[in-house]
């Protein structure tokens, strides 16, 4: 994959860069602000962009405005807005304008390096990778309907919000394909959600339920 | 007319009589007073001026608590000492208050007594004197006339006690309010000297929450280091220290390595959480991004109980305000969101001059000041949480938090928080 990554922080930036090529991918470039971040995409055509979310001048929320703006401008561009902190209302407004090819990560994720080349992954495919964090924010807050699934359907919801597969699914919680799908299958007709979505789809089907 | 009545003109009655010996006093202190002045350049005067001034100007308190004592008013703000050096003693307004109404009671006084005195005695005396007339020395007299026989006795002497009792029913009641009126008059402090002694009050206040809110400040900032100290701090050692030991066992014992590397990880990410928990405490990014408006809009959304927030024109607000107003909501509505089942909630923030006012309300269960509460037992064991948290937070900032929230329910915390010292 090529990636540009949008991070004034150098140490993040060298780090984000050594993780990034060790797992055999490559940096098209680093920018410290998102100024520029349109020329670097028509320059360097990457797959997928990482951008922090506070960048200079204001270091207020730069990277998230740069980033919706940068996917209206280049539609289907992947975009990972990478941050220390996630909050619920940037994930809706990230997430407004489709869930396909966008993630959410917090920064901590890296820290589980394959999992998040992942996501990082998923997101250039078009998929999309939403922090678990949120997820969790989001299914407190629909607690009264999602308490009349399971405990188990309930992760399988987390996972599917988190914008995972039945396969990445299965293997978290050690269990098979089919199971997966049947535990989807129960959790679709509970809600009352259209089964058959898949992908991205699905995974907008899941958050416009929960709430984004 | 019973019992009460005959109480109320006793204690006018009283009041008079007492005006008596101090009218007397008062007149005996008028030379006295004119003789120590003239005496002033002799010495002797020197030493006997600040004393009866002393004496004067107690008298002068006395007379007005029980002047307004008997015009059922609250009792005068405590006068501050009497200061003992002359100059300043006739200066104070309290001593000339006290010399203004001295010469009045001196002639009014002793009136006022005499007329309490007649209420109070008129009518039993009146009646005693009927019954012996006949026995008197000197001929008794009834409104005036020599009585003569046992039936001008009757008739003179009911006409006479009638006279006394209306006066004690009746008169002494309206003399003695009104004399009380009239020493009130005098006595009582201008308005610029009440506006004076309720600035110093306000001044005292001031300085005393000020210094408590620099203690509960202090408090604060021990708090977050210590949570950096003990928390992050501490984790970061104990990564460095694993990396070490994993960098050591590398090439002996890679399965031990990978093992302890993996440990390094997990606590990473706990120390990566901590961390931000402690941030969000301190000032919570999203106020940095969006304001206080943004942020607790974002906490609304985010409530589990449906949340209408109301953010008024705010103005300039200090950032420490916005983080206390910040974290008072984001407590309030997780207390809310926990414990009140409540169907909806409302968050309203508004400008009040020179405070933020805070108000966070719901329709839920209530009871979350009782002792059963669970916010009251989370916000003792886990320090930074709950109403306690949500107090001391707006302590640290001289604010006020007043919670209203019977069982039942709703529940309303309020909290002002002053944005201009």
């Amino acid at each position: 994959m090529r990636v540009v990554i949008v991070e004034d922080n150098t140490i993040l930036a060298e780090g984000l860069k050594l993780l990034l090529e060790t797992g055999g991918h490559t940096v098209a470039a680093v920018l410290g602000d998102a100024e520029g971040l349109l020329g670097a995409v028509d320059e360097h055509s990457p797959d997928v962009v990482i951008a922090d979310v506070r960048l200079p001048p204001a270091y207020r929320e730069e990277g998230l405005r740069a980033a919706i703006d940068a996917r209206r401008a280049r539609p289907g561009l992947p975009i990972l807005v990478f941050s220390q902190y996630v909050e619920e209302v940037y994930a809706s407004e990230l997430f407004a304008d489709g869930a396909r090819g966008v993630g959410y990560l917090l920064k901590d994720r890296v820290a589980r390096v394959e999992e998040f080349l992942d996501a990082l992954t998923r997101v250039a495919a078009g998929g999309t990778a939403m922090d678990p964090e949120v997820v969790g924010q989001l299914l407190t807050r629909r607690k009264r309907p999602l308490s009349r699934l399971t405990p188990r359907e309930r992760d399988v919801l987390a996972l599917m919000a988190e914008g995972r597969d039945n396969t990445e699914i299965a293997e978290r919680l050690v269990v098979t394909d089919g199971a997966v799908h049947k535990h989807i299958g129960r959790i679709f007709s509970k809600l009352g959600l259209a089964d058959g979505d898949t992908g991205h789809r699905r995974v907008r089907a899941v958050l416009a339920y929960l709430g984004t | 007319m019973g019992w009460e009545r005959l109480l109320a003109s006793g204690r006018a009655g009283l009041y008079l009589l007492a005006a008596f010996p101090s009218g007397v006093a008062a007149m005996v202190a008028l030379p006295l007073l004119a003789a120590a002045t003239v005496l002033m350049p002799l010495g002797t005067g020197s030493l006997l001026l600040p004393r009866l001034l002393t004496a004067v100007r107690r008298w002068g308190e006395s007379e007005h608590r029980r002047a307004l004592q008997r015009l059922g008013s609250p009792p005068p703000p405590a006068a501050p000492q009497a200061p003992a050096r002359l100059r300043e003693l006739v200066r104070e307004p309290a001593t000339r208050r006290a010399l203004r109404a001295l010469p009045v009671h001196a002639l009014l006084g002793p009136a006022a007594g005499i007329i309490g005195l007649t209420g109070v005695v008129g009518v039993p005396t009146t009646l005693v004197e009927m019954s012996v007339w006949w026995a008197l020395p000197e001929p008794a007299t009834f409104l005036g006339i020599e009585a003569g026989g046992w039936g001008f006795a009757i008739v003179g002497g009911l006409a006479e006690t009638a006279v006394y009792a209306t006066l004690f029913f009746w008169g002494s009641p309206v003399v003695a309010t009104g004399y009380a009126r009239l020493l009130d008059r005098l006595l009582s402090p201008s308005p610029a000297e009440t506006e004076a002694a309720r600035l110093t009050g306000r001044v005292e206040e001031l300085s005393h929450t000020r210094a408590e809110a620099l203690k509960a400040h202090g408090d604060e900032l021990r708090r977050i280091e210590r949570d950096l100290h003990d928390g992050t701090q501490a984790r970061l050692v104990d990564l460095a220290m694993r990396v070490g030991v994993a960098e050591q066992l590398v090439s002996s014992d890679p399965d031990r390595a990978a093992e302890l590397l993996s440990q390094v990880r997990g606590r990473a990410e706990e120390a990566m959480a901590e961390l931000r928990d402690v941030i969000r405490t301190m000032y919570p990014p999203i106020l940095a991004d969006r304001g206080l408006d943004g942020a607790v809009s974002a906490l609304g959304a985010r409530c589990a109980v449906p949340t209408r927030v109301h953010v008024g024109e705010l103005g300039e607000v200090p950032a420490s305000v916005q983080a206390a107003a910040y974290f008072v909501v984001a407590e309030a509505l997780t207390n809310t969101a926990k414990h009140a089942q409540a169907s909806s909630a409302s968050v309203r923030i508004d400008r009040a001059g020179a405070a933020l006012l805070v108000e966070v309300s719901d329709d839920g269960v209530g009871g979350a000041e009782g002792g059963t509460a669970p916010d009251s037992a989370e916000g003792g064991g886990e320090g930074g949480t709950g109403l306690s948290g949500i107090r001391r937070r707006v302590a640290a900032l001289d604010g006020t938090t007043s919670v209203t929230s019977p069982a039942g329910g709703p529940t309303l915390i309020t909290v002002e928080l002053p944005c201009e010292s």
